[in-house]
């Protein structure tokens, strides 16, 4: 692999101290997964996320590290989402990491919701800060008091705008890579209209570019819905969702939001125009977001006991080829079979290297690559040479599972069919809608 | 659509007396003043608004509040260089001030331009064998000690979290002012043979530095970045490896901004705290200051010796890595701004642009409007399908005077303007920003798509090669070569850059700093030839270095 990092492994330790010139082969993998999904659930996701070179532990805890081989899966659903944004007319933008306490404060239910997790700045240098700082965990209240500035009349709207940033949110339940982290990465856009009708269609607008990525990028199902008056957005008028299922726990888990905020915001910053007629208005405003946990829902739902499982649109190498030399063989003929099939398959604008690296083994690399998950391997020997093909593995997964307590997730869009008579299974009283509940994390 | 910005109190923010607050942001100053007022930097300690200096900034913001002609006022650049930079923010919607002294806002305009600089510098790292990650904000402070001119050199600076959650943290936290250390801890984790190098990674990240003074884009509490790392097992690798990313900086500096900057070697007092090198683009600003807008250091063994990041070498020894890193910030839409501006505010070079051509439609009689607003769109169809970003500039709250002048205070490359005369020639009008007046104007280009796009193209391609000439000019006739302190005293006091030979100790440099305010940009690469004589001691130098007062 050009550039990256490369996994120690596990038979790294044997050859430390080695001397000589004697070139070490790399036979045993040392790679296995030691937790299985079906019976460890937590472990094998914690193995697997950093066997796969996703993930690094840091010393602060609930913090991670995000390596090339995430990040790529990251930005390869960036650049999908940017363009559909842009589309969309909304526009890239950075507001400041550091809130003020003062701004914070400003909706009291929104603060209500995120005060318990905020991390304050309290001392520069030497010096303790007059006034401590916080770091955003979220950005309303940051953006709002600027749009509140910028926005006049109808002309100022809508006003879209969206970043791409770093969020903070001290959180003290069980730290998870991706999907629960005290840091992480995400997009935020925060929109404003003239009328409700404009905010509602955008809401769901969103919603379905995160089905998108769900769907078609991560290959995850996912049930678009709304939240209960519980779960929603603190501060918010109701949130949609779309919620995924990880099959080995019977969890739930909430995969992205799209807000409407209501007027709530606009009131309490302030955020009025002067609408065609002369008269003064609040905005409707939207506020929507995914974040890095839709690496870590991808992780949960398609990996397997041999590691990862890269759903190929976001894989950041979708085809390795690997040569399977042999004692007395032609082995540069087949290195050189390797780089020509790299670079056809890259003309055609697949992901495609070659893993030529002499001190590891095939089955080393096969078991590498499949922790990995990368979707396709070809394997390149001298009979191959010969006979100028390839043999093509494909790598899948399965997996099922069951548990219990549950929570509300969502109300589906889609609702299915509610017979009359139906009872509410908790209260006992005639049921209105179908809800999906669940254990989520 | 535009809002009026109220720009006394913008304009005060971030000049040294930032105190006086326009009476106008009075209904923002309940959340947005106790901050400021908090005293963080040494300047709040002074002045609190006096009742004249409130009744002036009224009348001013009165006449702000009113959106006549001119709503819009860009003070001169030879008149007050820094308020005309502060202006032009304001006016060009490119960043506004942060609830936190020393923040920035960046808004839609100014954010394009940095990502125009993204876009083009991942593509390259990637060609170069680079890969993204990205480290943990936090790092704790104990990590920080681990080097310690490195944690002597930014220790003033750094913003600490001591609470999360409600509770007080066990260790404080550092929010990254520069990724080294975590990089080096996780380096010593990751590196155990020399297969396992080179280690090639870039993050891009916001980065904070408790700052004193600020400046937008150019010096923020809080700015974005690339922060690029690497580990080498030897010392020709790391060297060669933080030479080539300077030369990408350069080379993106020549060919998309059009600012042609000189890439040296920094003097061992400017040097990185914790580097052994470190190499510079300098590039001069309107003003005639240097910015320092990237660099590149050679780490040597410093971090890692201080981290313990070793390898075995193919011997079997172990041996500490090579390190370099290397970083360009938001600081650089600063440098963009400052080297290409005019009195009528932005000149942005097209390939950062982020509208190349705005089209203006003009009609007096209403039933001029339909056909003049049809051709405006199927022209901005034609130029959006040649793939140029174009905005098409409708409304008709504004004249096309107006609009003239807001969008080449947008810095935008090209004008389009269409008139009902122009409909019924089939051609259109085309104005270039940086070419005032009527040489700038060329009438009757056909609208026809083939030929208008190769105009367009064609002229956007000048205008960018124009600008990068332009700049050359200005920076050659602004350094003067010197051969003594008296001359190049002369050179600093006449605002322009001096250039001489030097072999003089660290003490007789900060000397010069004290006593004309002057620093070593760099030892450039480009060195002229034949026997030199360092300017300060007479004695034999090697090298001439370019001496300048900076930002």
């Amino acid at each position: 692999m050009a550039g990256g990092e490369q996994k120690k492994g596990g038979g790294e330790q044997k050859k430390a101290g080695g001397g000589g010139k004697k070139k070490e082969v790399k036979k045993e993998t040392g790679l296995g997964l030691s937790f299985t999904k079906d019976e460890n659930f937590g472990e094998w996701y914690s193995e697997v996320v950093v066997n796969g070179e996703m993930i690094e532990y840091y010393d602060i805890s609930g913090c991670y590290i995000l390596r090339p081989w995430a990040m790529s899966i990251w930005e390869n659903m960036q650049t999908f989402f940017d363009a559909e944004i842009k589309k969309m007319k909304v526009k890239n933008c950075y507001f400041p990491l550091f809130v003020s306490p003062g701004v914070l404060q400003k909706e009291k239910d929104h603060i209500e919701g995120f005060a318990p997790e905020v991390a304050w700045v309290t001392k520069s240098g030497e010096s303790d800060l007059e006034v401590p700082i916080a770091l955003r965990p979220t950005s309303e209240t940051v953006m709002y008091p600027y749009y509140s500035k910028w926005i006049r009349g109808h002309r100022d709207l809508p006003l879209k705008l969206n970043q791409w940033c770093n969020v903070v949110r001290w959180e003290f339940s069980n730290p998870t890579p991706f999907i629960r982290s005290r840091e992480f990465l995400w997009q935020e856009g925060h929109t404003a209209f003239a009328t409700k009708e404009e905010a509602d269609t955008e809401v769901l607008q969103i919603l379905e570019l995160y089905r998108r990525i769900y769907e078609e990028f991560l290959a995850i199902p996912v049930t678009k819905g709304r939240k209960s008056e519980l779960e929603k957005f603190a501060g918010g008028l109701y949130t949609t969702s779309v919620e995924a299922f990880i099959p080995n726990t019977g969890r739930g888990i909430q995969g992205a939001t799209s807000h409407c905020l209501g007027q709530n915001f606009a009131k309490m910053f302030e955020i009025n125009f002067e609408n065609e007629k002369g008269e003064k208005s609040m905005v409707w405003q939207n506020s929507w977001a995914y974040s890095t946990r839709t690496i870590g829902v991808m992780v949960m739902v398609h990996g397997d006991n041999k590691g990862l499982v890269l759903p190929p649109k976001v894989a950041a190498l979708q085809v390795i080829v690997i040569p399977v030399p042999y004692k007395d063989a032609d082995t540069q003929g087949i290195f050189d079979a390797c780089a020509a099939t790299v670079a056809i398959l890259s003309d055609a604008g697949i992901r495609a290297e070659a893993d030529l690296r002499e001190n590891y083994s095939p089955g080393w690399k096969y078991s590498n690559w499949e922790m990995k998950g990368v979707p396709l391997r070809i394997e390149i020997g001298p009979r191959d040479l010969a006979n100028n093909q390839e043999v093509e593995k494909d790598v899948k997964a399965r997996t099922k599972g069951e548990m219990g307590a549950a929570k509300s997730l969502c109300t589906p869009f889609e609702q299915p069919e509610l017979p009359e008579g139906t009872k509410c299974f908790a209260s006992g009283k005639p049921a209105t809608k179908w809800t999906y509940w669940g254990r989520s994390y | 659509m535009v809002s009026s910005l109220r720009l006394p109190a913008l304009t005060s923010l971030f000049s040294p007396s930032f105190t006086r607050r326009s009476t106008v942001s009075l209904r923002r100053r309940l959340h947005l003043r106790p901050p400021l007022a908090a005293g963080f930097s040494a300047q709040s300690a002074a002045s609190s608004p006096t009742e004249t200096e409130d009744r002036v900034d009224s009348k001013k913001s009165g006449r702000v509040q009113d959106r006549g002609s001119t709503d819009r006022v860009i003070t001169p650049r030879s008149q007050d260089f820094n308020a005309w930079y502060l202006d032009v923010i304001a006016n060009a919607e490119l960043a506004d001030y942060g609830p936190v002294r020393g923040t920035m806002v960046i808004r839609p305009y100014g954010y394009a331009m940095w990502e125009a600089i993204q876009d083009y510098l991942n593509v390259k790292f990637k060609e170069t064998g680079h890969s993204n990650m990205y480290f943990p904000q936090f790092i704790p402070y104990s990590f920080i000690e681990k080097e310690a001119s490195h944690v002597e050199g930014f220790s003033p600076e750094l913003a600490l979290v001591t609470i999360g959650g409600g509770k007080e943290l066990e260790e404080k936290l550092v929010v990254r002012p520069t990724s080294e250390t975590i990089v080096n801890h996780m380096f010593t984790q990751w590196i155990h043979s020399y297969r396992d190098l080179p280690l090639m990674i870039n993050q891009w990240a916001n980065v904070t530095r408790w700052e004193m003074r600020t400046k937008p884009f150019v010096r923020t509490l809080e700015f974005l970045w690339q922060e690029g790392h690497t580990a080498h097992a030897t010392l020709e690798e790391a060297e060669k490896e933080a030479l080539e990313m300077i030369d990408v900086y350069t080379k993106f500096a020549y060919e998309q901004a059009a600012i042609p900057v000189i890439a040296g070697r920094k003097s061992k007092v400017e040097t990185f705290a914790g580097a052994d090198k470190t190499y510079t683009i300098e590039a001069m600003m309107g003003d005639r200051k240097a910015l320092q807008a990237g660099t590149s250091h050679n780490l040597g063994q410093n971090f890692s010796r201080a981290f313990g990041t070793q390898f075995t070498d193919e011997n079997g020894l172990r041996q500490h890595v090579w390190q370099t890193s290397w970083a360009i910030s938001t600081r650089f839409v600063g440098g963009i701004i400052m080297t290409h501006g005019d009195d009528a505010g932005l000149m942005l070079p097209p390939r950062i642009a982020p509208v190349h051509v705005v089209i203006v439609p003009i009609w007096k009689k209403v039933d001029e409007k339909t056909g003049v607003l049809d051709a405006a769109s199927s022209v901005a169809e034609t130029l959006k399908n040649a793939g140029l970003k174009v905005k098409l500039d409708d409304t008709d709250q504004r004249t096309p005077g107006w609009k003239f002048n807001f969008w080449e205070m947008k810095g935008v490359p090209l004008r389009i303007e269409i008139g009902p005369r122009d409909v019924s020639s089939g051609s259109v009008v085309i104005s270039r920003r940086d070419i005032p007046g009527k040489q700038g104007k060329v009438f009757g280009i056909s609208m026809e798509p083939s030929i208008l796009e190769a105009y367009v193209k064609d002229r956007l391609d000048e205008i960018q090669s124009s600008l990068l000439q332009r700049a050359i000019s200005f920076r050659d006739s602004n350094i003067v070569d010197v051969s003594s302190y008296e001359e190049l005293k002369e050179a600093i006091s006449l605002g322009k850059w001096a250039r001489g030979p030097w072999s003089a100790s660290n003490a007789d440099e900060l000397r010069i700093k004290e006593e004309t305010g002057a620093t070593i940009r760099c030892f450039p690469f480009e060195q002229p030839q034949g026997t030199k004589t360092c300017l300060m001691t007479g004695k034999h130098a090697d090298e001439v270095a370019i001496f300048a007062k900076s930002y």
